[in-house]
């Protein structure tokens, strides 16, 4: 089974279809992808999917005017038509002088993954997972389990000469779970990975086994004993949460319009230095090779030490705001780990609870939040005493990551992430 | 080859098993005005052919993102090969699905001339100039406009058919101003519903004096107080009840998420609210008028009907799919939806309500010595305990039966079938609203509804 084909002439065709139109700047994004995916349901797999996507965006500027045309299903026949349904999107458009595309970079081309799915690995690892699952955890209930293998093939080019050739393949596991014992039912929990290949058992991958065997535990849970102000101890799988807001905010929207709490902060202390956030696409199998503004992708540490080392401007953004243009398009996040031992970490806790998943309103753009801690635990004289619920968190966001008082030596690789536990002192905990 | 006029009986002679054959394109607009910058100025077409094949108990399903004769033949027969090999792994016979036919057409695209992409961002940035003009302290502005056009045309093997055109298009409008201590603040509210651009908005002039209230609400914002944490007395306002009716309750009593575990399933015929509650998932219409999110049949083909989930406080029924209608011994509810063409159907909501009481909102307020009044929301989730959340980006206190302060962001959580035990006023109003996208596996628009409700919740704060 051969990579996703992929017809360069035709995308080099809209290239110069859309130069012969008048566009002055044009990009053309073709891709075709594959996905073969195994589900299971309540136990039992009973879906095999296959499907197939072309996708074909176009990006044109006119005098400073710019628009995107995004369809899955033209054809030679139908560019034209395309053509000019962008050109009405353009026309119609206001001239903004900081629209641009990427400059002229070296011709390449990437490729990493497996080159085709192996069917029988994926069903003999699903159904070893679905049996690990029953026989260590009775009571854990699997709504949906699924090993799904996808395989894109994306050529970028655009007038400026960029010529960017990409296909990435990859397995991904996910799995939706509750546990029920009796009439007692644990919150919803869930776990994903992205992998190069299925050499190892998924329950033995990031923290799945950890999640069914806690999630069973989560049947009978206690509310905290009091209204009190403690630490926080967040693991691997809700940490993004918790770093969404620095993320979010050194981004394009909050830079431009000049409401980001950070957009003073580059070079500064941003949290704690025992936090370093790298943003690592071209290392993680969930990564990437080119930036959504068309770029090669690269390797950046957005906070050193706890320092903001970059913004994450793409080059709109960036000639918008007159700051550097971030050389990674975000995502693919890596936290160092720190050096302390979780066991220790919890031992450390006089009061606190450890966090596993946050369900919460959107923090407000001065950080602000509330959200309820999912199945998490109480942890009282460092040991953990019981699952909790209805236990709400609140705090502030940007605060929260100068409070870090620790993290973990261990960390959780998700294949789109690797992250630890990371410990934050004084959130409110009601 | 336009969707509606593809005559899909005529592949009916490949189907050898249960098969669903779906042509689907969602087309979507999306202009984006940050402080009268155009930033984001696209139109997206996705569509393609899907065929899913029940076989011995297992589902085998394809899908392609062209639509012509040979991609269709393609399609099913690579559907019917899939549930054909999985079968020969993991058939479980004993499954049999219920048949269902019936016949619906349904199309909500305007008869108007279409708007060029000249005019329509014509009409943002008139809106977006009012908006600068006559708040020039605000720090900052986002006009979005977001379409979003669901074209379906089903076919069954049980000679089940569907057309469908469902639309909505939406305004944002978000404005940011400056707190008393110099912090960002910020507030918004979305516009439109059901319909396309043309039919929902007729001029931007027509939007200003709800433009006003936006910028009032987001002035009392600048000096708000953070909500208190803990379990309060509140009114929840109309517009923010139809999230309660979705995250609460209704994604419990989901029969995949029943199966799963959720606390629902042992919960039928008994009460699990106050009587004053009754709650339903509609299929199109309510009191003669069409809903947010009509669905006349569901991508399973089948005929959708109302669905009663709470009738003067005591469970009475499930959301069901084919599948989960066999497992449970009972009819489908067509509430079996699909997202994208090469989605298979899920078990969705459609336009859930909580019904409406005989109070007025004015006493509801005057009833609570000491509480909030909570009017907006941001997002929801919900859990197989019933544990609920959404977050809340407009309230005010209420001391002593009348409004006061504006309260910062917050968070407001409880146990939905704990929860609706504390109702004890529901409002004679009913506000329903159209801009929700669920996010359960896939997202798929749906309607929400209710009126205001007096209740006990849990709320973050210091």
């Amino acid at each position: 089974m051969p990579r996703p084909p992929i017809d360069r002439d035709f995308a080099e065709r809209s290239l110069a279809a859309l130069t012969s139109r008048g566009f002055q700047k044009a990009r053309v994004r073709l891709a075709s992808s594959d996905q073969h995916e195994l589900q299971a349901e309540f136990g039992h797999t009973n879906l095999l999917r296959t499907t197939h996507n072309t996708e074909l965006d176009l990006l044109g500027i006119v005098d400073g005017k710019q628009g995107t045309l995004a369809l899955n299903n033209v054809d030679v026949a139908g560019l034209s038509d395309a053509v000019e349904n962008l050109w009405a999107v353009v026309c119609g458009s206001r001239a903004d002088p900081a629209n641009d595309i990427a400059p002229r970079q070296p011709k390449r081309v990437f490729d990493s993954g497996p080159v085709e799915p192996d069917f029988d690995q994926m069903y003999e690892r699903l159904a070893e997972v679905l049996y690990h699952a029953r026989t260590n955890y009775p009571t854990l209930k699997i709504g949906t389990g699924a090993i799904s293998y996808v395989s894109r093939h994306v050529l970028f080019v655009n007038s400026n000469g960029v010529d960017f050739d990409t296909t990435r393949a990859a397995y991904h596991a996910r799995m939706m779970f509750t546990a029920r014992d009796g009439s007692d039912v644990s919150s919803f929990n869930g776990a994903g990975v992205t992998m190069a290949g299925l050499d190892k058992p998924i329950a033995s991958l990031a923290t799945v086994n950890e999640l069914m065997r806690q999630t069973t535990e989560q049947v009978r849970t206690r509310k905290v004993p009091h209204k009190f102000a403690g630490d926080l101890i967040v693991t691997p799988d809700c940490i993004g949460d918790f770093l969404g807001f620095l993320i979010g905010n050194i981004g394009n929207q909050p830079m431009i319009s000049g409401t980001s709490l950070y957009k003073e902060c580059l070079g500064k202390l941003v949290a704690d230095p025992a936090l370093t956030l790298h943003s690592r696409p071209r290392d993680l199998v969930g990564g990437y090779f080119v930036t959504g503004d068309g770029y090669e992708a690269q390797n950046a540490t957005v906070v050193d030490n706890g320092v903001l080392k970059t913004f994450l401007l793409d080059q709109y953004g960036a000639r918008k705001t007159g700051l550097p243009r971030a050389v990674t398009g975000g995502g693919a996040w890596v936290v160092d780990a720190g050096s302390t031992a979780l066991a220790d970490m919890i031992r450390d806790v006089r009061a606190g609870i450890v966090i596993t998943r946050f369900s919460g309103g959107r923090p407000n753009d001065k950080g602000d939040f509330s959200g309820i801690a999912k199945n998490s635990y109480y942890v009282e004289n460092g040991a953990i005493a019981y699952p909790i619920s209805e236990t709400m968190v609140s705090g502030n966001m940007a605060s929260l990551l100068t409070n870090i008082v620790a993290v973990s030596k261990e960390r959780a690789d998700y294949g789109s992430g690797v992250f630890p536990w990371v410990r934050v002192a004084d959130i409110g905990i009601s | 080859m336009s969707i509606r006029e593809v005559n899909l009986a005529v592949y009916g002679n490949r189907f050898n098993a249960y098969t669903e054959l779906r042509l689907q394109r969602n087309s979507s607009t999306q202009i984006t005005l940050l402080n009268g910058d155009v930033v984001a100025n696209t139109k997206t077409s996705d569509g393609g052919v899907s065929a899913r094949v029940f076989k011995d108990g297992v589902w085998g399903f394809a899908s392609r993102a062209q639509i012509d004769d040979d991609a269709v033949v393609a399609t099913v027969d690579e559907a019917t090969r899939n549930a054909a090999l999985l079968a020969k792994h993991a058939a479980r016979p004993e499954v049999v699905l219920p048949r269902a036919k019936t016949f619906k057409e349904s199309d909500f695209g305007t008869r108007k001339p279409r708007l060029s992409q000249q005019q329509s961002i014509d009409f943002l940035r008139a809106l977006d100039a009012h908006i600068a003009a006559t708040y020039p302290d605000l720090k900052s502005r986002n006009v979005t406009r977001l379409d979003l056009d669901m074209e379906k045309h089903l076919y069954t093997a049980d000679a089940s058919e569907g057309y469908s055109n469902t639309t909505r298009s939406l305004l944002y409008v978000r404005l940011t101003s400056t707190s008393d201590a110099g912090a960002p603040v910020e507030y918004g509210h979305t516009f439109g519903g059901r319909g396309q651009f043309e039919d929902v908005f007729e001029d931007p002039s027509a939007l200003y004096s709800e433009i006003a209230e936006v910028y009032r609400h987001l002035s009392n914002k600048r000096h708000a107080v953070l909500a208190r944490a803990g379990v309060h007395d509140v009114v929840l306002d109309s517009s923010l009840a139809g999230v309660l009716a979705h995250e609460a309750i209704g994604h419990t009593t989901e029969a995949d998420l029943v199966q799963e575990g959720s606390v629902a399933g042992d919960y039928i015929g008994k009460l699990v609210a106050s009587p004053l509650v009754s709650l339903v998932d509609f299929a199109n219409t309510y009191n003669g008028e069409t809903l947010p999110v009509p669905v006349y049949v569901d991508d399973e083909g089948v005929e959708s009907k109302d669905t009663i989930l709470i009738e003067n406080g005591v469970l009475k029924n499930f959301m069901h799919n084919k599948e989960s209608s066999f497992v449970f011994g009972v009819d489908p509810t067509g509430n079996a939806r699909a997202y994208r063409f090469s989605d298979e159907p899920l078990i969705r909501m459609r336009n859930t309500a909580i019904l409406a009481g005989k109070d007025r909102l004015d006493d509801m307020i005057a009833s609570v010595e000491d509480g909030y009044y909570l009017l907006r929301y941001s997002n929801g989730q919900a859990d197989a305990t019933s544990e609920f959340m959404f977050g809340v980006t407009l309230g005010y206190e209420i001391k002593n039966g009348k409004l006061g302060r504006a309260i910062t962001d917050t968070t407001i959580s409880g146990v939905a079938f704990d929860m609706l035990k504390t109702v004890t006023m529901i409002s004679d109003e009913m506000n329903w609203t159209c801009a929700g996208m669920c996010g359960k596996k896939t997202p798929i628009p749906v309607g929400m509804g209710g009126p205001s409700i007096k209740c006990r919740v849990h709320l973050g704060g210091e």
